[in-house]
C-alpha cells in the first residue's frame, strides 16, 4: 500500500494554446492536509478535475491511493468526498432527494450524519437545492461529501460564498476534525488564514506552474519581514534574499524568503545597519509577497 | 446497471412535472369534444384526432428539448461533475439519463393517447389507413430519431467549439456518400434495397449516437469540448464504417454481370443486329435490376440504365444495324445511337422528357417523337426537326408509329373506341387522318414489311382479318375461330397465324393476298410467340403454360415439318416477340437465356449452339 494519498506527476493541461497546468508534480501523504493556493485562473480547478478523474490531462498522471484517477475514477470515488467549486447538484431537486440519490450510489452512507450536519448548518432537508444560498449549497455539498466517511476529502474553494461564521466552522470544526481523524484533505482556497492553522503543506500555483510546494512550518520559518529604522540599507543578498523591498521617508522594509537568525545577526553586525525589527509572517502575507513579487 | 437505474430514477423524478403536463394534454381532447363548434358531429373523431395531434406534438417537442439538453445542458452548465464526483461509471450516467429521457417521451405519448384510444378507438380508421399501433410505433420511431439527433446537435452547439465546422463538413460528406449509394440502386429500380439501405444507415446512425453518447462521457466527462470531440469521432467514425460496409455491398450489387440475371429477364434483339439488350433481376441482389447492351458477336457487355427499359424503351432500327436508346439525364433523356463497330454511342442531339415514346426509321436516320401531344420528325444526320404537328389525344391510350418511308410516318392511335390511323408527310407538313378501325375495345395488329397491310385482331371479336394498313378497311377474314394464339407477317409478305388449344395447335400460312397456303400442325401450348423467319423456316417459342419452360421450334414452311427444337430457359420474353413488323434481315441465330446464367445463340438451321456470355 502506497503512503501517498495523492501523487501528481508532470501534469499538463492545455486549452487550445493556453496552458492551464504546466508540468505540475506534487504528493500528499495519507492523513495530510494540503492547501493549494493561487490567484484566479492559476490552474487550481483544472488540477482538481484531473485529480478527480473528470478531465484527462494532455500529459502526466494523477494517482489516488496508488491508482490512476482517470481509469479507476468510479471505484476511487467510493473513497473520496468532493466539494466542487460551483454547486453542481440539480437545482430542481430537494436536499433530501439529493441525499437519497447519493446514498444509493455509495457502498457506505451515513444518513444520520448528513441530517445532523445540515441541521447544524441550518439547511432544511425539504428545500429545493436551487433555492439555497451559495453558502448553503456548499454546506449541503460538504455534508454529502462527509457522509461516506471519505479517506480523502477534496475541497475546491469551499469557502466561496460562506459567511465568516460558516467559514470558521468549516475550517476549525469540520476539516480540523477530519485531519485529526487521519482523513487526507486536499483543499484549494484563497482563504489562507483559514487553512494556516491545520494545513501541513501548502502549494502555490501561478500561471499553471507550481511555484511553491512546501511544509507550512518550513515556509513560515523562512519568510520574515524586516523593518529597518534608517536607509539606505544594503543587504547582503548572499546571506538573506529579499523578495520584496520597500522604502519610505525614514526607513525601509524587506521581506526575505530565506531567513535565518544567525545569518541575520551576522549581516546586521557586518553591515552596521542599525536598528531592525524582525516579524514572522502569516501565510496570507507570504502569498501576497510571493505573488506580488512576481507580478 | 444498478447505478444506471438509480440515475434514471433520479432524472425521471426531476422531470415528473412533464408527466403532469402530459396528463393535462390527455384530458384536453375530451374537453374539445364537448365544446360546441369544435366537437363537430362526431365527438369520438375529435377525441381521436386531437389526441393523436397532441401526443405527436408533445412527444416531438419533448424529444427535441430533452435531446438537446439531457446531457448537453449539464455539460454547458458545469453540472456534470455532480455525477462524475460519485462512484458511477460514465456508461451508467449515459444509459441512466438516456433511459429516463426515452421513457419520459414514450410514457408521455402513451399517457396522452391511451385514454382517447380507449374512448374512441374505432374512430382511428376514419382518418388513417394505419392502425393505432402502427401509427404509434411510427410516431415514436420518428420521435426517438428526433431525440437522438437533437442530442447530437445540442452537444455540438453547446460546446461552442469550432469543431462544429468539421461536423458540418462530415455531415455533408455523409449526405453526398449516401446520395452516391442510392443513385445506382435507384437506377436499378431497387426500391426494396434502397429501403433496406435506409434502415441499415438509420440503425447505424442510432448505434453511432447511442454508442457515441457513452463514448463522449467516457472520454470527455465534464469537459464539454472533449465531449464534443469524442462524440464527433465516434459518430463520424461509425458512420464512415457503416457507409464503407454499405458502399461495399452496393458495389457488389451493381457489379452484377449478365450471367447473374436470374429472374424477370427481358431480352430484346432484332435479326441481323449485333446487339442484344438484356435486363432483369440479378442473383442474390434483392430487387436490383440490371440491363446490358451485349455484343452478340463477342459476348462483351456494357451496362446501361435499366430504367431505359421502361416506357420509352430501346428501339432497334429495322435493319438491325443500330440501336437507339435513351440516356437518362435528370428528368430527361438524351437519345443516343449505338452502331455496329462503334465503341461509343453517337449523340443524336435529341432530348426527350422521360417516358415519352419515340420511333425510328428503318435505318435510324429519322426519329419520330410524341411529346405532350406534339408529333415531331427529327433528322439525325442534320440534327434538326423537320416538322412538328399536334396529334389528337382524346381518349388516347397509347401510340404506335412506323416509318412507311423516310418521309412518311404512320401513326396508330389506340383509344377506347378502337384505332385511328394518321400519316405525316414531312414534305407536306400536315397530319392527315387516313382511316380508322372502330371497336368496343382494344385493337391489336401486325404489319407487313411495307406497312401496306395489317393483320387485325379486335377485342371481343372472334378471328383475325387482313386489313389495309393505311385506311384500316377490311380486305378479308383470315381465320374466324376464337382460338388465335398469335399472328405475324413474314419477311416476304406471307402471313403466319397460330391457332391453338383446345384443338391441336396449327400454324396457318397465308399468301400476301390472304389465300391459305398450308396448315402445319405441331405440339404447341397456350403460349406461342414468333421469334422470326429466314424465308424457309419460321421459329416459334412455345410453352404449354405461362410458367412452363419454353421450347424453340423451327418449322420448315416448304416441307411443313418441325426441323429442330431447342429447350430454352424460363423468364424470357423472346427476341422479336413484341415486334409488329418483320425485320429486314433474315433470322440466322436465336438468342436465348438457358436459365443457368448463359446466353446462347442457337442456329435453327444446323442446331449449333454458341455461348454468347456466361460460357
Amino acid at each position: 500500500m502506497t503512503d501517498n494519498a495523492i501523487r501528481i506527476s508532470d501534469l499538463t493541461v492545455r486549452y487550445g494554446r493556453t496552458t492551464a497546468v504546466d508540468h505540475v508534480a506534487l504528493t500528499v501523504d495519507r492523513g495530510g492536509v494540503y492547501a493549494l493556493v493561487g490567484r484566479n485562473g492559476a490552474g487550481k480547478s483544472s488540477l482538481v478535475r484531473c485529480l478527480l478523474g473528470q478531465q484527462k490531462p494532455q500529459h502526466g498522471e494523477t494517482m489516488l491511493f496508488g491508482e490512476d484517477s482517470w481509469s479507476r475514477r468510479a471505484a476511487l470515488m467510493q473513497r473520496v468526498g468532493v466539494v466542487t467549486e460551483e454547486a453542481d447538484a440539480p437545482p430542481e431537486m430537494s436536499v433530501a432527494s439529493i441525499a437519497r440519490f447519493c446514498s444509493r450510489l455509495y457502498d457506505k452512507w451515513d444518513q444520520a450524519s448528513v441530517e445532523a450536519r445540515l441541521k447544524t448548518f441550518g439547511v432544511p432537508l425539504a428545500s429545493r437545492f436551487g433555492s439555497l444560498s451559495k453558502g448553503q449549497k456548499k454546506q449541503v455539498s460538504l455534508a454529502l461529501a462527509l457522509a461516506v466517511s471519505p479517506e480523502l476529502l477534496v475541497l475546491d474553494d469551499p469557502t466561496l460564498g460562506l459567511d465568516v461564521v460558516a467559514r470558521k466552522s468549516l475550517f476549525e470544526e469540520v476539516i480540523g476534525d477530519l485531519a485529526d481523524r487521519g482523513t487526507t484533505v486536499f483543499i484549494t482556497t484563497h482563504d489562507l488564514a483559514g487553512v494556516e492553522t491545520f494545513a501541513d503543506r501548502v502549494g502555490m500555483m501561478e500561471n499553471g506552474r507550481l511555484v511553491l510546494d512546501e511544509e507550512v512550518d518550513a515556509l513560515k520559518s523562512r519568510f520574515r519581514r524586516i523593518r529597518f529604522a534608517a536607509q539606505p540599507v544594503a543587504i547582503d543578498t548572499a546571506a538573506l534574499r529579499p523578495t520584496v523591498m520597500r522604502s519610505w521617508g525614514g526607513g525601509a522594509e524587506a521581506i526575505v524568503s530565506n531567513y535565518d537568525d544567525l545569518a541575520f545577526e551576522r549581516m546586521r553586525s557586518a553591515s552596521n545597519i542599525g536598528a531592525a525589527e524582525v516579524e514572522a509572517m502569516s501565510l496570507e502575507e507570504i502569498f501576497i509577497a510571493i505573488a506580488g513579487g512576481k507580478s | 446497471m444498478k447505478n444506471a437505474l438509480v440515475i434514471a430514477a433520479r432524472e425521471f423524478e426531476e422531470k415528473r412535472f412533464v408527466a403532469y403536463a402530459a396528463v393535462a394534454f390527455a384530458i384536453l381532447p375530451f374537453i374539445f369534444a364537448v365544446i360546441p363548434g369544435i366537437g363537430g358531429k362526431s365527438p369520438s373523431d375529435t377525441i381521436a384526432m386531437s389526441s393523436l395531434i397532441f401526443a405527436t406534438g408533445f412527444a416531438g417537442a419533448l424529444a427535441v428539448m430533452s435531446g438537446a439538453s439531457f446531457v448537453g445542458r449539464d455539460l454547458s452548465d458545469g453540472r456534470m461533475s455532480f455525477y462524475f464526483s460519485r462512484p458511477v461509471a460514465s456508461a451508467s450516467i449515459w444509459f441512466g439519463k438516456l433511459t429516463a429521457a426515452i421513457l419520459m417521451i414514450v410514457g408521455c405519448f402513451v399517457v396522452i393517447i391511451a385514454p382517447a384510444w380507449l374512448a374512441a378507438g374505432k374512430s382511428w380508421t376514419t382518418f388513417s389507413t394505419l392502425s393505432l399501433r402502427e401509427a404509434s410505433v411510427m410516431v415514436l420511431l420518428y420521435t426517438l430519431a428526433l431525440f437522438l439527433i437533437a442530442h447530437v446537435i445540442g452537444t455540438f452547439a453547446r460546446s461552442r467549439s469550432p469543431l462544429i465546422v468539421a461536423d458540418f463538413a462530415a455531415a455533408v460528406l455523409c449526405g453526398v456518400a449516401i446520395r452516391f449509394l442510392v443513385l445506382p440502386l435507384a437506377a436499378g429500380l431497387a426500391e426494396m434495397l434502397i429501403a433496406r439501405l435506409g434502415i441499415f444507415l438509420a440503425i447505424a446512425l442510432a448505434v453511432a449516437i447511442v454508442g457515441g453518447g457513452a463514448w463522449q462521457l467516457a472520454r470527455g466527462r465534464t469537459d464539454r469540448r472533449r465531449n464534443h470531440l469524442a462524440l464527433s469521432q465516434f459518430l463520424w467514425g461509425t458512420m464512415a464504417v457503416a457507409l464503407l460496409v454499405a458502399g461495399t455491398y452496393v458495389g457488389w450489387v451493381v457489379s452484377a454481370k449478365p450471367s447473374d440475371l436470374t429472374t424477370r429477364i427481358i431480352a430484346s434483339h432484332r435479326a441481323g443486329s449485333p446487339f442484344l439488350v438484356l435486363a432483369g433481376r440479378a442473383r442474390n441482389r434483392g430487387d436490383y435490376n440490371a440491363a446490358y447492351l451485349i455484343d452478340v458477336g463477342d459476348g462483351s457487355a456494357r451496362k446501361i440504365d435499366p430504367d431505359m427499359w421502361g416506357a420509352g424503351g430501346v428501339e432497334f432500327t429495322r435493319d438491325g444495324r443500330s440501336l437507339i436508346a435513351p440516356r437518362k439525364e435528370n428528368h430527361s433523356e438524351d437519345l443516343v445511337i449505338y452502331k455496329r463497330g462503334a465503341s461509343e454511342p453517337t449523340e443524336t442531339g435529341l432530348t426527350l422528357p422521360s417516358t415519352y415514346p419515340f420511333f425510328a426509321s428503318d435505318d435510324g436516320n429519322r426519329i419520330a417523337t410524341i411529346v405532350r401531344g406534339n408529333l415531331s420528325i427529327y433528322d439525325v444526320p442534320q440534327k434538326r426537326s423537320l416538322v412538328s404537328v399536334r396529334v389528337p389525344s382524346d381518349g388516347r391510350l397509347y401510340y404506335q408509329g412506323f416509318f412507311v418511308s423516310p418521309d412518311v410516318f404512320r401513326l396508330y392511335l389506340h383509344a377506347q373506341d378502337g384505332l385511328s390511323i394518321y400519316e405525316l408527310d414531312t414534305r407536306v407538313r400536315g397530319l392527315q387522318a387516313t382511316g380508322a378501325i372502330t371497336n368496343e375495345g382494344f385493337v391489336s395488329f401486325a404489319l407487313d414489311p411495307t406497312v401496306s397491310h395489317m393483320i387485325v385482331r379486335r377485342h371481343n371479336v372472334d378471328g383475325v382479318t387482313l386489313n389495309d394498313a393505311r385506311s384500316g378497311a377490311i380486305i378479308k377474314t383470315l381465320v374466324g375461330g376464337k382460338n388465335v394464339l398469335n399472328y405475324r407477317f413474314l419477311r416476304d409478305g406471307r402471313m403466319a397465324i397460330v391457332e391453338g388449344p383446345p384443338s391441336k395447335t396449327t400454324l396457318h400460312i397465308f399468301s400476301p393476298g390472304g389465300t391459305l397456303q398450308r396448315d402445319i400442325p405441331f405440339d404447341g401450348g397456350e403460349r406461342v410467340g414468333f421469334v422470326g423467319d429466314d424465308g424457309t423456316r419460321v421459329v416459334l417459342s412455345v410453352a404449354s403454360k405461362e410458367s412452363s419452360p419454353r421450347t424453340l421450334v423451327a418449322i420448315n414452311l416448304d416441307r411443313g415439318v418441325i426441323e429442330r427444337s431447342e429447350r430454352s430457359g424460363l423468364d424470357w420474353t423472346m427476341a422479336g416477340a413484341w415486334e409488329s413488323r418483320p425485320p429486314i434481315e433474315p433470322l440466322r441465330e436465336v438468342i436465348y437465356g438457358d436459365g443457368a446464367g448463359h446466353i446462347v445463340a442457337w442456329n435453327p438451321v444446323t442446331g449449333a449452339r454458341r455461348m454468347v456470355t456466361g460460357g
